[in-house]
């Protein structure tokens, strides 16, 4: 396998913002249930998987996780079954989404993806805390509504608008 | 509104314990070991064990309890409340009620669970945190580059996946620059951040959003053009400023774990599981 300089940038640059926006706070949206707060820290993501591909999402998700392992913002992220190998597989799933649907519409392809991503974030996070026995599954489920939903309609949006802008300043051979 | 004034990435507390002296591989390797090891355990005498050896990894290492600890604060709440729900809501058959008023029902089988998560979760910490305290971010990344580098063998691409950590780690303090930049430039224009409900505060995201991306966009643009005009080909042939060198300490440090690690697989073993 060989990774070429530009996947290697922008993985890196995804990454970047993803950390950033733990460490500002930025990333979080104050939504008030006893969890804390909603995320869109994995938008980054979610758009290394749109817009370059499998492998940069993959990458640019390892990140995500390795430094929500390191920097725990809730209790059950030291446990890297649950911090880390989730966040894997959002860029993935985004890109699976992104190509599968983008012949019909590229607008409906870019919501679809953001919030396909956001589900795999969510769902794949608090089950993985659910199966290592952090949290029962009656409040899995309810965190997962309450935090699931303002994250899905706010990554899809956003997905969507930082897509059609990144693209209009991308080179040219690039968009083909 | 500084959003960008304390940041923190990796606190790292210079010094020459012992502990600063290893190899930043050992580190690695015996943190590995130990959260493998904190993710196996269900007994309440592993743990005391697990406690004896990381309180004895504190004092060598010189750092104090209270910065080593203080990171838990903020999440204590969270914590305490897991260890409510476990309390009130887990349960086997064969557990017995210690008190229940209305529809909750405290069992000891859900204490049990409850605790026992509570100390994995704190344990997990405190290892990372010390890692962390006692190691740079550069040697860190060194250290994981030369531990992987077998696996190019196989085709994986490890000075790369590295390189695009490196790149990550130094624009987290570039992409904050241009962030603030880009907050105080909307609050120029009247945007007031700090008010509102949710849905208000999510709408005024946007605007922060949508050129921080682009101006990264247009960083990594250049970035790309100027590694490419150095001919950046990966890790093919490349050395190194500083090579790493193990010393007789990294083989003590390895012997110690080697016991400590041998004790706690025998107690994980010989113990009969609390839930």
């Amino acid at each position: 396998m060989n990774l070429s300089v530009r996947k290697i940038v922008i993985s890196g640059i995804l990454g970047a913002i993803s950390i950033l926006l733990g460490v500002t706070r930025l990333g979080f949206i104050p939504v008030p249930t006893p969890a804390g707060h909603a995320t869109i820290m994995h938008i980054p993501v979610i758009l290394g998987g749109v817009i370059e591909g499998p492998v940069v999402g993959l990458i640019t998700g390892a990140i995500f996780g390795l430094f929500s392992f390191l920097q725990p913002g809730a209790p059950f992220f030291a446990d890297p079954l649950v911090s880390i190998l989730p966040r894997l597989f959002i860029g993935i799933v985004s890109y699976l989404v992104y190509y599968s649907t983008r012949k019909i519409n590229l607008v409906l392809a870019c919501i679809l993806a953001g919030a396909f991503g956001s589900i795999t974030n969510t769902v794949l996070v608090l089950g993985m805390a659910t199966i290592r026995g952090y949290l029962p599954s009656e409040v899995s489920l309810s965190i997962g509504i309450l935090h699931g939903v303002p994250e899905l309609i706010v990554a899809a949006l956003l997905t969507v608008i930082l897509v059609r802008g990144i693209q209009r300043i991308r080179p040219v051979e690039e968009n083909s | 509104m500084e959003l960008t004034k304390n940041i923190t990435l990796g606190v790292y507390l210079p010094g020459e314990t012992v502990i600063h002296r290893l190899d930043p591989r050992t580190k690695i390797i015996i943190a590995s070991v130990l959260i493998i090891l904190l993710l196996m355990i269900k007994s309440y005498p592993a743990y005391a064990v697990i406690l004896t050896f990381l309180s004895a990894v504190i004092f060598m290492s010189g750092i104090p309890l209270s910065y080593a600890l203080c990171g838990l604060k903020p999440m204590l709440p969270v914590l305490i409340l897991m260890w409510v729900f476990q309390l009130f809501l887990y349960s086997n058959p064969d557990s017995k009620v210690i008190f229940s008023f209305w529809i909750f029902t405290a069992t000891d089988s859900g204490m049990h669970m409850g605790n026992l998560i509570s100390l994995r979760v704190i344990f997990l910490f405190t290892v990372t945190t010390i890692l962390t305290l006692t190691t740079s971010m550069v040697s860190l990344t060194d250290g994981l580059e030369s531990l992987l580098n077998p696996l190019r063998k196989f085709g994986l691409p490890i000075q790369e996946l590295v390189m695009t950590m490196v790149i990550a780690l130094r624009f987290v303090l570039i992409l904050a620059e241009e962030l603030d930049k880009i907050v105080k430039a909307q609050m120029a224009r009247g945007v007031a951040f700090d008010r509102g409900n949710f849905i208000q505060k999510t709408k005024k995201l946007f605007p922060v959003f949508l050129p921080l991306f682009i101006n990264a966009f247009k960083r990594a643009e250049e970035l790309i053009v100027a590694m490419e005009a150095r001919s950046y080909t990966g890790g093919k042939g490349r050395t190194k400023m500083k090579t790493l060198q193990m010393s007789r300490v990294d083989l003590g440090a390895g012997f110690v774990m080697l016991i400590f690690s041998a004790i706690v697989v025998l107690l994980i073993i010989t113990i009969k599981p609390q839930i």
